[in-house]
């Protein structure tokens, strides 16, 4: 029986729900407990066939990656470096089809015609380039290419700087980029963060500097079932035939469709007014996507070129809509300021209900669907603040 | 095989989430003293096609005004910086609500069901308008069908100040103390404006139920398929003679076009005279310390493109326009494949004179 078919016909599913932690959550959380503090990061990783379980109940054959002898997820486990790290990254292909790999971005961060490995456990092929300029980056099979990333293949690379301050020796401002290279206007923004005046007139984001811990990823997909179905049953479709016939049905944030992704606290941010999150958003998918967030503006910090290198922006415009395109990254702000169209009142509203929260869904609102209907069991998910100005 | 699991995490507000928002009608929160009020309720209509055909929109009335309270897009909001806004909403037709598209207000004067309620039959909507520029205004019920159906409007908050430039004599924003000096003229005054709003329609989309496809049911909202191009309501047979997408202006003056994309498509403009974007989203492009802007007016020369995603605004700046007719042309482009829609173009006028 459908999910959806359940839902109609009572609650006796209630008593089965059990809170789950996601997998991106847990795999975020260990692979910061992994993440290198030396000059080498390592890396081991797995390419397998997974069945992936939709948010209606119905199931498609995908690809995932997994850490070795870990749980595989789409998308594939964030990996996080530091600048100047050297990145070994060792891949096994243990899914019964040849598959690729590549750092999109990275010179020297490309394999491809991976078999599928005989099960003796030693066949694995390495990666290894140095991490050089701060931001985020894709990871993909980049073989067969759009079908085995949009099929699940995907995932996150982040290079953090070596010493990130936005206002030098002080160092009392983090920022996710390192000063040499940053432009003007993202070190002023940085900067700027937590200041309640500037220049002896009140500022815009009294509270906090952003801080490392501050940070989420996006990485949005769609799904065609019917194409996941085909490939996984062996038929053979070639890209310009899988591109022109794509008709996704699943629109997903970190592989989670909306309900799931809004209570995801590795997707959700959360946090005080006067905390500055920021919001590492990418597309792995074919479809552009037109993300739009209530309560607050974003700052655009970066924008990825065709070749998947951040492009450090000099004016750092503020959006409530951004365009993603297929395969585009921007890393965004979001400020957590006090949403600034609420009349003048005493903080906290008295009569509003606490926490606020507010969606980011995406505008191009065919993403708000699951399977035909159902908004917005897609492309959404929630942010929420949980108190007045934060102070440090 | 390995299974990815997504087990429900309460099947209760799956239900609620999509199927059955929260509907009610509330007193307005911590409500206070207002300047702006208005008024607005459902309401549809014909809307003549390319072809002659005839296809259903859904959109606000203003019940204030009549006989002319069946345009579309909804009618024109203009509001000052500064001001306080109530808008008294009573939907009919079932529970809709009024989302202040790129204002900030609280989530309960934000109208999103899902985080907060559906207007049931009234509520008092309240925002106070903290910066200038080009805002949106629209239905969030079922939002993948009722954006589509029409239920928007343009929703703009000019500044306080006028311009001593008689000549130019409104100003896009305040300039205020501390703006760091740019290549334009500060608040970006101008004389005339062009407000273009550009849709796609697919026509079979206009034959479905209010509540189509939110129980999950598959009534193919997935699939959208634009047949019509248009500019204001106007269809782009039109869009080059029609008062609403045509605007006459004194050559040598500055123009302000406020462009949006109110469609579900890759929207590319082709602007035909040197000029400045100078706002995005209801953010002024300027650098001002204290006020905390990073941003800075962008130069686009004559056949500049410009890609306006779905639901962003841009203002873009012309100044001394030159003697002649200047085309706005929009080209829409599928969202997956990035090819133009067949008819896919719709073409503005500025006429100088
Ligand atoms: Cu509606
Ligand atoms: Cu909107």
């Amino acid at each position: 029986m459908r999910r959806r078919e359940f839902l109609k016909y009572g609650s006796a599913m209630a008593a089965f729900a059990t809170v789950s932690t996601s997998l991106p959550a847990i795999l975020s959380a260990q692979t910061s407990e992994d993440a290198p503090t030396g000059e080498k990061a390592d890396f081991d990783l797995e390419i397998v066939d997974v069945d992936v379980e939709l948010i209606d109940g119905s199931v498609v054959p995908m690809y995932a990656f997994a850490p070795t002898g870990k749980t595989a997820s789409i998308p594939g486990p964030i990996l996080r470096v530091t600048q100047g790290d050297t990145v070994r990254i060792d891949i096994r292909n243990s899914s019964t089809r040849p598959h690729g790999f590549q750092i999109v971005g990275q010179s020297n961060a490309v394999v491809s015609g991976l078999a599928p490995a005989d099960g003796d456990g030693e066949d694995k092929t390495r990666i290894e380039f140095v991490a050089t300029k701060p931001g985020t980056y894709f990871y993909v099979d980049g073989d067969n290419s759009p079908i085995n990333r949009v099929l699940g293949l995907y995932g996150a690379l982040i290079v953090e700087p070596k010493n990130g301050y936005a206002d030098g020796a002080a160092k009392k401002k983090p920022m996710p980029y390192a000063p040499g290279a940053a432009t003007p206007a993202m070190k002023s923004l940085f900067t700027a963060l937590g200041e309640a005046t500037i220049d002896g007139k009140p500022a815009r984001f009294p509270g906090k500097p952003w801080q490392k811990e501050r940070e989420y990823v996006w990485i949005f997909n769609q799904i065609d079932p019917v194409m996941c179905r085909r490939i996984g049953g062996g038929e053979l479709v070639t890209p310009a035939e899988f591109e022109s016939q794509f008709h996704p049905r699943y629109f997903t944030i970190n592989g989670l469709c909306g309900l799931d992704s809004a209570h995801d606290k590795a997707t959700c941010p959360t946090g005080r007014a006067g905390e500055p999150a920021l919001i590492r958003c990418m597309n792995a998918g074919l479809a552009t996507h037109s993300p739009h967030i209530h309560g607050n503006h974003v700052f655009v910090l970066t924008e990825s070129n065709k070749n998947g290198l951040p492009v450090y922006q000099t004016s750092l415009n503020e959006h409530d809509v951004w365009t993603m395109p297929p395969m585009m990254i921007k890393d965004v702000l979001l400020p957590f300021t006090t949403p600034p169209d609420v009349p003048p009142a005493p903080w906290r509203m008295v009569q509003e209900k606490y926490p606020l929260r507010y969606p980011m869904h995406c505008h191009n609102e065919i993403s708000q669907t699951s399977a035909g209907g159902s908004y917005p069991m897609g492309l959404v998910t929630d942010w929420h603040i949980d108190g007045p100005v934060a102070t440090s | 095989m390995t299974t990815i699991y997504r087990p429900i995490s309460d099947p209760l507000e799956y239900d609620t989430f999509g199927c059955h928002p929260f509907e009610n009608d509330p007193a307005t929160p911590d409500r206070t003293t207002r300047q702006v009020f208005l008024r607005r309720q459902v309401a549809d209509w014909n809307v003549d096609m390319k072809d002659g055909s005839q296809l259903q929109f859904w959109g606000f009335k203003d019940p204030d005004v009549s006989g002319s309270d069946s345009p579309w897009p909804s009618k024109l909001i203009r509001v000052k910086q500064g001001q306080v806004f109530h808008c008294e909403f009573k939907p009919t037709k079932g529970a809709h609500t009024i989302h202040w598209h790129g204002i900030e207000p609280t989530p309960m004067n934000d109208g999103v069901g899902h985080t907060s309620f559906e207007v049931k039959s009234s509520y008092v909507y309240q925002w106070c308008a903290h910066q200038a520029g080009t805002y949106l205004y629209h239905c969030h019920k079922n939002t993948v069908l009722h954006f589509e159906m029409g239920m928007y409007g343009v929703l703009i908050v000019d500044p306080l100040t006028k311009n001593p430039d008689t000549k130019n004599p409104n100003y896009l924003y305040d300039p205020v103390a501390g703006d760091v000096p740019s290549a334009i003229t500060p608040g970006a005054p101008y004389s005339a404006e062009s407000i273009l709003v550009f849709d796609d329609v697919d026509p079979v989309w206009h034959k479905l139920d209010h509540n189509a496809g939110m129980c999950g049911d598959d009534v193919g909202l997935d699939k959208f398929n634009p047949t019509y191009f248009l500019i204001n309501g106007v269809h782009n047979g039109r869009t080059q003679t029609d008062t609403r997408t045509v605007t006459r202006m004194t050559a040598g003056r500055h123009l302000l076009l406020r462009v949006a994309n109110a469609s579900y498509s890759r929207l590319h403009i082709t602007l035909p005279f040197n000029c400045y974007i100078v706002e995005v989203d209801g953010r002024p492009l300027r650098t001002n310390r204290p006020k905390g802007w990073f941003s800075a007016p962008e130069y686009k020369a004559a056949g500049s493109k410009l890609e306006v995603g779905v639901a962003q605004r841009y203002a873009i700046w012309a100044p001394e326009v030159p003697r002649g007719d200047h085309q706005i042309i929009g080209n829409f482009h599928h969202w997956i494949t990035n090819k133009r829609h067949f008819d896919g173009t719709a073409i503005a006028k500025i006429v100088a004179l």
